[in-house]
Parts: C-alpha cells; sequence; structure tokens
C-alpha cells in the first residue's frame, strides 16, 4: 500500500522572543520524527500535555513548517507553498475545542464551507453535505444551529466538515478531550467507521488509552519525540513504560499487569475484559 | 440576563419572511427606518406600527421573544423619554420648581420612545429571521460593487459573521467567569463606581485571553479547512431573486411611498 | 456543622416558552468532613446544584442551610458563605488574570478581608499544597502547563481556607498523570486537612476510587444516593440511565459466573487484586 503521511527527519523549534524580538530561547518541540502511514491505517499518537504530539500534528495540514526535514502527505512536499491547498484538502484535521472550529451558524452552512473554499459547484456542495452528515449521523439535526448541540455532536460536525472536502487522511488532535464519555463513545464510533466503512486513513491523537484500542498501530511521544512504537497490544504490554511517560493503560490491562506481578501466569497486553475472562477461568 | 438580548440572535422556524432574500430583508429594514423618521403625526406612528405587526406575524416569531430584546434596551428608553419629557420647552401642564412637563414634551417624550422601539424591533426582526451567514451574503452582493473602490466587502461579511456566531459563546463565558470570580468573593454588584470598575479587571483579563486563544483556534481550523479569501469561493446557498422577493420590494417601497407622503402631509 | 437541602428547585428561564427545569425537588444532607462523587449525565443538574451551594444561583423554590442558617435570607452574609463553601469551576484555569501567580492566588483571600500579612501566608500555603515551585510564585499565569494552570486556580480557591470544597469535574482534558496528580491532591485536602469535598465527576473510575458516598443525578432530580458499593452493587439501575459501575466490578461479575468466588463488590484494582488471587488459590485446593 502506498504512504499518505510521511515524515522524514522532522524537527521544528519554537523560537521564543522577548518584546524587542532577541531570541530568549528555543524549544524543540518535535525531535527527529521519522514516520510513514500507509493508505487505510488507523494510527494512535499518544502522549502526556506537552509532549509534542500536536505540534507534529500540525505538520500533516501544513499550518507548521518543519525547521528541518520534511513531511510529505500523499507524495506531496508540505513545504513547498504550491502544494499548500493540495495537502490540507488530502489531509484534513480536526481540532480540540469543538466551539472554536465551528464556523457555520447552521449545522448545514458550516459543513458547506470546506467544500465552498474549494470552488465546489453549488449543487455538488450540497451532495457532498449530505453525505458528509448522512456517514456521521447528523444529517436530521443539519438546520440546527450549533450552539444548541452537545459536544459530541460539534465535533461530528466538525468531522462531516472536513468529510466534505473528501480528504484521503483525516488528523484529529484531542478530539475528544473536552467531551464527556457520552461525547467519547459517539465521536470514537463515527472515526471507527470512517476508517471501516470509507477506508479514510485517521491518525488520532489523543492521551486517552481507551480509545486507541482499536488502532493499527499506535507511536507513543515523549519530549517530541517518538518514545515508543507497536501495535496496541505490544504497547499495552509495557504499563511501567508507559508509566514512566507520564501514560496509563486501560483499566482492564492496569488489572491483568497487577494480577500478573502478583504471580498469576498471564500473557501481556491484554485489552478486552473477555481476554482476562478467558484467561483467569 | 445575558440571555435577553435578541439583537443577533437567529429564531429557526420556517415563515414567508424567513424565506425572502436578504437583501430584500436589508433593503426593506433599511426603508422601515428611513419611514420611522419620515412620519411625523400619530396616523404615521400607527401605519409603522401596523406595518411591524404584519410582518411579525408573518415572521411566526412569538411576540413575547420580540419584547424581551427590548428589555435589554429599557434603560436606552427610559433616558430618552426622561429627556424628552422634561427638557421639551413648551406649554407647561405640570410644574414644580424649576422642572417642568409640556404637552410638547409628552408627545415628544411617547414618539421617542415609540420611534426607538419600533426601529429596535424592526431591525432585530431582520436578524431574527435571516441566518446571519445569508445576512453577510446578502450584504456581501448587495453592496459587492463596493469592491471596485477596494472595499474588502467579502472579509468585512467574513468578519462579521465569525462575531455573530461567537457573540452567545463570548455571553456564556462571561457569565462562567464572573461566576468563577464571584465565587472567590469578587463583588460585581457594588455601587461604588470606581469598586465596579476595578472590580470589571478580573472578568474582562479572562475574557480577552480567551476571546484571542479563540480566535486564534477559529483561524486555525479555518485555514485547515483552506479558507483562502473571496477569491475562486463558490456558494452553497447562492443568492437568487424570486418572485416573492419582487413581490416585497414592491411593498416596501409602497409602504415607504406613503410614509413618505403621510410626513409630508402635516406639513402642507 | 452540615449543608441541607431542602425541596430545591430550580427553572431557567422561568415563565418564558425557553423554561427548563433544571433542578426537581432536590432534598440531601451533607455531613462534615464527608467526600462525595457527584455523577450524571452533562445536563443532569450536577453544574446547577454546586453553584447553589454557595449562593451563586437562588432557588426556584425550596431553602438552603448552612450550619442550620438559610442562605437566601435578606441578611445572610453571603461573603462568608463563599469562603467557606469554596468552588472550583470547570476549567479554573479560564479564571486566572493577575500578572503573577502569587497575585492571581491572593485575590480570593483578599476579596474576604484578610489582612495583608494573613492573605501572603494562605497564599504561600495553598501554592505549596497544590504543589506548585517557589520558582514559579511570580511568573505570568499564562506561561504555565495546562496542568499547572490547573492547579494555581485550585490554589486560588484553597487560599479562602474553605471548610467545604466542590471541585467541578477538575480533571477535565488533562492527561492521565496530570488526572492522577489532582484526585491525589483532592484526597489529601480531604485526608489531612479534613475538608468535606464534593467532587463533580463522569468518570466512574475516578469516583469509586476516591469517594465514601456517591450521589447521582438524572434529569434533575436524584436518582440514587449511596456508597459506591451500594451504588455499583445496583449497576443495572445505573444502566437504564446509560451510566455504568467500574469496569473491574463486571469483570469481578462475569468471574463469579465462570464459578470463580471472588467479591463482586469490589469496585477498584486495589480490591480486586487479592480477591482474585484468594478464589484462584481456594480453587486449587
Amino acid at each position: 500500500m502506498s504512504s499518505i503521511v510521511k515524515t522524514e527527519d522532522l524537527t521544528f523549534d519554537y523560537i521564543r522572543r522577548d518584546e524587542e524580538g532577541n531570541v530568549e530561547g528555543i524549544i524543540t518541540a518535535v525531535d527527529n520524527v521519522s514516520l510513514d502511514v500507509k493508505e487505510g491505517e488507523f494510527i494512535a499518537i499518544l502522549g502526556h500535555n506537552g509532549s509534542g504530539k500536536s505540534t507534529l500534528a500540525k505538520h500533516i495540514n501544513a499550518i507548521l513548517y518543519p525547521t528541518e526535514g520534511t513531511v510529505y502527505v500523499d507524495g506531496k512536499d508540505t513545504s513547498d507553498i504550491r502544494n499548500l491547498w493540495d495537502v490540507r484538502q488530502c489531509a484534513g484535521m480536526i481540532f480540540q475545542n469543538p466551539d472554536n472550529q465551528i464556523i457555520g451558524q447552521i449545522v448545514e452552512e458550516d459543513v458547506g464551507f470546506g467544500p465552498e473554499n474549494l470552488g465546489t459547484p453549488t449543487e455538488e456542495i450540497w451532495q457532498r453535505v449530505e453525505e458528509s452528515l448522512r456517514a456521521v449521523h447528523m444529517y436530521e439535526l443539519r438546520k440546527k444551529s450549533p450552539n444548541k448541540l452537545s459536544g459530541g455532536q460539534k465535533q461530528r460536525v466538525s468531522i462531516a466538515g472536513v468529510l466534505a472536502m473528501h480528504p484521503k487522511c483525516i488528523i484529529l488532535d484531542e478530539p475528544t478531550a473536552m467531551l464527556d464519555p457520552e461525547g467519547r463513545k459517539e465521536v470514537i464510533r463515527s472515526i471507527r467507521a470512517l476508517n471501516d466503512v470509507e477506508k479514510i486513513t485517521i491518525i488520532l491523537i489523543t492521551h486517552n488509552m481507551e480509545e486507541t484500542i482499536y488502532a493499527d498501530r499506535i507511536f507513543v511521544m515523549d519530549k517530541g519525540k517518538i518514545a515508543m512504537e507497536g501495535t496496541p497490544k505490544e504497547i499495552f504490554s509495557k504499563v511501567e513504560r508507559l508509566q514512566s511517560l507520564r501514560l496509563t493503560v486501560p483499566q482492564v490491562t492496569l488489572l491483568a499487569h497487577e494480577l500478573k506481578k502478583a504471580g498469576l501466569q498471564l500473557p501481556d497486553g491484554i485489552l478486552t475484559a473477555e481476554e482476562l475472562i478467558c484467561q483467569l477461568s | 440576563m445575558l440571555r435577553d438580548i435578541t439583537l443577533g440572535q437567529y429564531y429557526s422556524t420556517d415563515s414567508v419572511i424567513h424565506r425572502l432574500d436578504p437583501r430584500v430583508k436589508l433593503m426593506g429594514t433599511l426603508c422601515y427606518i428611513i419611514s420611522l423618521f419620515c412620519v411625523k403625526n400619530p396616523l404615521g406612528y400607527a401605519l409603522c406600527a401596523l406595518f411591524l405587526c404584519i410582518v411579525i406575524a408573518l415572521s411566526k416569531v412569538p411576540v413575547k421573544f420580540m419584547i424581551r430584546g427590548l428589555k435589554a434596551i429599557i434603560l436606552l428608553l427610559l433616558i430618552a423619554g426622561f429627556f424628552n419629557l422634561f427638557f421639551t420647552p413648551g406649554d407647561p401642564i405640570w410644574q414644580w420648581k424649576k422642572i417642568s412637563i409640556s404637552k410638547q414634551g409628552i408627545y415628544m417624550a411617547s414618539t421617542m420612545v415609540l420611534r426607538l422601539a419600533l426601529l429596535i424591533m424592526g431591525s432585530s426582526i431582520m436578524t431574527l429571521t435571516t441566518t446571519p451567514n445569508y445576512l453577510t451574503d446578502g450584504l456581501e452582493k448587495g453592496l459587492g460593487f463596493l469592491k471596485v473602490i477596494k472595499v474588502p466587502v467579502h472579509e468585512i461579511a467574513m468578519m462579521m459573521s465569525i462575531a455573530l456566531r461567537f457573540i452567545p459563546i463570548l455571553l456564556e463565558e462571561t457569565d462562567k467567569i464572573m461566576k468563577a470570580q464571584m465565587a472567590r468573593g469578587a463583588d460585581f454588584e457594588s455601587k461604588n463606581i470606581i469598586k465596579k470598575a476595578k472590580a470589571l479587571v478580573p472578568l474582562l483579563v479572562p475574557l480577552f485571553v480567551s476571546a484571542f486563544r479563540r480566535a486564534n483556534d477559529l483561524a486555525l481550523a479555518m485555514e485547515a479547512r483552506c479558507y483562502r479569501g473571496g477569491e475562486g469561493r463558490t456558494k452553497m446557498k447562492p443568492l437568487k431573486y424570486k418572485k416573492s422577493d419582487a413581490f416585497a420590494y414592491i411593498i416596501i417601497f409602497a409602504y415607504l411611498a406613503l410614509c413618505i407622503f403621510l410626513g409630508r402631509m402635516l406639513f402642507s | 456543622m452540615s449543608i441541607i437541602l431542602d425541596h430545591l428547585c430550580h427553572t431557567y428561564e422561568a415563565g418564558t416558552t425557553l423554561k427548563s427545569e433544571a433542578l426537581k425537588d432536590i432534598s440531601l444532607k451533607i455531613d462534615d468532613g464527608e467526600f462525595i462523587g457527584l455523577i450524571g449525565h452533562t445536563g443532569s443538574g450536577k453544574s446547577t446544584l454546586v453553584q447553589h451551594l454557595n449562593g451563586l444561583l437562588k432557588p426556584t423554590s425550596g431553602n438552603i442551610y448552612y450550619n442550620g442558617a438559610d442562605i437566601n435570607d435578606s441578611d445572610y452574609d453571603i461573603k462568608s458563605l463563599r469562603k467557606e463553601v469554596g468552588l472550583v469551576f470547570q476549567y479554573p484555569e479560564h479564571q486566572l488574570f493577575e500578572t503573577d501567580v502569587f497575585s492571581d492566588v491572593c485575590f480570593g483571600p483578599k476579596n474576604m478581608g484578610f489582612d495583608k500579612k494573613e492573605v501572603e501566608l494562605t497564599a504561600y500555603s495553598a501554592l505549596e499544597t497544590v504543589g506548585i515551585d517557589h520558582d514559579l510564585f511570580y511568573v505570568s499565569p499564562f506561561d504555565l502547563s495546562g496542568g499547572q494552570k490547573r492547579r494555581v486556580a485550585i490554589a486560588g480557591v484553597l487560599a479562602m481556607k474553605p471548610k467545604v470544597l466542590i471541585l467541578d469535574e477538575p480533571t477535565a482534558g488533562l492527561d492521565p498523570a496530570g488526572r492522577d496528580e489532582i484526585l491525589g491532591l483532592v484526597r489529601k485536602l480531604h485526608k489531612e486537612n479534613g475538608i468535606t469535598v464534593i467532587l463533580v465527576s463522569h468518570s466512574m473510575e475516578d469516583v469509586a476510587n476516591n469517594v465514601g458516598r456517591i450521589i447521582v443525578m438524572e434529569r434533575g432530580g436524584i436518582f440514587m444516593d449511596g456508597t459506591p458499593t451500594d451504588i455499583f452493587a445496583r449497576s443495572d439501575e445505573l444502566e437504564t440511565i446509560g451510566l455504568a459501575a467500574p469496569e473491574v466490578t463486571y469483570i469481578m461479575r462475569a468471574l463469579k459466573k465462570k464459578g470463580l468466588d471472588v467479591n463482586t463488590f469490589a469496585t477498584t484494582i486495589d480490591e480486586a487484586v487479592p480477591s482474585i488471587l484468594s478464589a484462584l488459590k481456594a480453587r486449587k485446593c
């Protein structure tokens, strides 16, 4: 399968300046990261707050440009200004705060915003809006004001808004951090459906472990570097390592881990309750 | 209290007024405002009020909703009424020392208050029945000719539309920060003006910080969705005049003509 | 010493078409030194309820008594109530406004009319309690990390030396380690300083691990009220309103069904581990 997002030795420095514009300090937010995401994959990027995962995400959407190294989206170099709109259309982005990314006053108008920017003919915009809203099960609420929706619904509108631009890949930067458990479930369900049904590549950035167990691969970031990489099973079998990175594992995995520490014979990386029960009885 | 401001709030329903082209509604509002300043006699005001009542009835916006919008400007109304009542020279009908109320004063005060109330309701009916997006579309297209003299019409329209979307969010936020500071003992109800101004700092600083953060987030989100100004943009809901719009224009102009005629009549 | 809610009702936008009953006939007694978890969906009335406890919202009907006095009496000193009942809002870092951390924490005690020395002392000890380093005292609060900002904001409430501390989803948006830090802090405040704590949360796990009493709210009313064990034993009722017991409880029940003699009332990993181990041992014999 061809790669959709590829970074080569990506480094990004935040330069802090004082009032006169002199350089006060340099913070390396992303440090020499190379990763390769294949088309159709579901990738999760884990990391504590300030680990550089959001900065990395912003590179994929060409909001930030690498200080060193290169980022390719669908084979196009994001640093090349000529590729800017292609990159952003191909790799859509969802942000954390559900309120701060909805532009339209009505759900359907917001979903139409992206295609409008792309210069899509009116008739096709309507088609795309309908498809996208149906894909996230928000079609019935298309005439509502976003202010009247729950957090989870707002995030689904945002996802529809990106979907209407027909991207190949969607990057979600902590889309559930500000939601209640109900909203979280809704959003994760929508994301998984997009990956399964529409075959859209998903890059999910989060620090909520339960959300990553369906991912094909997980990258764990720390201090701007990729600290761990592997399948959920591989990652979650290293409970202590994760805890040292200010993360934790799902409750079930933690229970299994504690039982194992107490001397029980259990395999590593148990992710679901069924697995654990099966092993114990 | 903050929820009472109807100006800039859209009331979602389906009516004849809702379906009109925003340009018609903009022109209609403009004509209505002009008409309010043309009429000079009770008959004229009655006509203005009647016209507004018909429009409100057609719009299916509950009257309660409109009245609530007036609550927010009640102070303004009272001040306008007060000054006109006491400071209009004329034949006094009531006097106490230097303060007097004249016949003309009563007339001026009541027409002033009526005029202001009609003005506010007349303009809020536009925002209540038009989604701000349509409204800005209307402005953008209606004022499109200004682009020739380098007025950034699209940008202004977009800014208005965003401002309108964030008003309710920022109002809610103000409410929240206010409560949070009150929980820390802040006093926003002090009578002392200086104290009151000082008390606003803990409210305004977080509010501005939040507004900037939101603005930054929103700018990123818009760029991520390929927003690059008005150039090359298509419209999801392009504006097109329908038959009903032409009909509405005729009614509006007829109404305006009638008002001007009534206003003139008084002088002749 | 206690808080008593007597038939408390609150209706937003009363008398308009938009009216919504946020609280319906709530009667409740909160004793000194309790650690309460308040759970419910968004919109179940949790936030509305806690804002009544320090007089930020006035009940539409019903009364609230703090230490026997009705807090909505016209001559009740509402300022002293807000000093004793500290309320930390959701995302409290959004209320920071001063130029440096220390002055921001001083805001509360200053408003409460403490003298200058006392203001500084309480602010200092509050910052120590929440674990903010001394070299951060005089930096701008806006330069701190998310977790630090949150702790400073909590210190801003603690500096008023409240006897009751209400926290509205204090861990929202934090990473797992940040969440544990805040919950650890809350536990410490309850245990060491003897503060009555009301923790509003969505997370059953967070609550199960910490509190002594759970109040479940649904549609403006109290749906359940009891110890975590009581509440989670009735998990089928919780499920009818879309909530659930901690995952551990479900695992324990499934194990019991499979013939393992485990304690099905276990709600935390710490309780579950010994129970599973001893059950497995018993089976081997």
